[in-house]
């Protein structure tokens, strides 16, 4: 872990927060849509609330590292192709 | 007709788990490395239709991978779609500077990376089997 610049550690964070948001995100999809078998009403609706709160996190930190010096650029939310 | 071949080239295992269950839940074959030297490796080996491939990898970076499969004619002509959890216009200008047909920022959204992953593949949209939650069983 980056020990000194901001912007470094800025980025740092930036890029693990996005990696384990992925993971929660991935699996929480993955139990919501049975693919490790099938929930109840009662646990979808407990992964649902998960999901909706990471997506929270994912904006709080868009938010909060939006012009921080040395913070790559979020890019728009929209996937970019050259297809 | 046989199942699309796609590789997975991250660093961290519960990516690669997650990823590799959703595709497979797609009718997808899958095949993993978790670094540059191994993903350059492995699609020489498995020869994909599709490489998913993240930016920060062990053993010399994404870009590396992609420099290193353009030198391979037989592999220069996969396509591949960066994911990564680096974020700025910086990384997708440089993605697709080295030949990304797509760059899709960490955390990705499973239906609009399945539409990329058939774009990709020149698969029609929505082909592929739907989950049980799309068919109303769960």
């Amino acid at each position: 872990m980056p020990t000194q610049p901001s912007s470094d550690l800025s980025a740092y964070l930036s890029h693990e927060l996005r990696n384990a948001l992925a993971c929660i995100h991935q699996f929480g999809n993955i139990l919501v849509d049975g693919l490790a078998g099938k929930l109840t009403s009662e646990q979808r609706e407990y992964v649902s609330i998960m999901l909706e709160n990471a997506s929270t996190i994912r904006s709080v930190l868009d938010s909060a590292l939006d012009g921080v010096p040395g913070t790559p650029e979020k890019l728009p939310n929209k996937i970019e192709t050259y297809f | 007709m046989p199942n699309k071949k796609i590789l997975i080239v991250d660093d961290d295992q519960d990516v690669l788990q997650g990823m590799h269950v959703r595709l497979k839940a797609n009718q997808y074959d899958i095949c993993l490395a978790v670094d540059a030297f191994s993903g350059v490796a492995e699609a020489r080996r498995s020869a994909p239709d599709l490489i998913l491939l993240d930016l920060g990898l062990p053993a010399g970076g994404g870009f590396m991978v992609m420099d290193r499969l353009k030198m391979i004619p037989s592999l220069a002509i996969i396509p591949v779609i960066v994911i990564s959890a680096r974020d700025g216009l910086g990384n997708q200008k440089r993605a697709f500077d080295a030949g990304a047909k797509a760059f899709l920022q960490k955390p990705v959204d499973d239906k609009q990376l399945l539409a990329v992953i058939r774009q990709a593949l020149g698969e029609p949209a929505a082909t592929k089997k739907p989950t049980l939650h799309d068919q109303g069983a769960v």
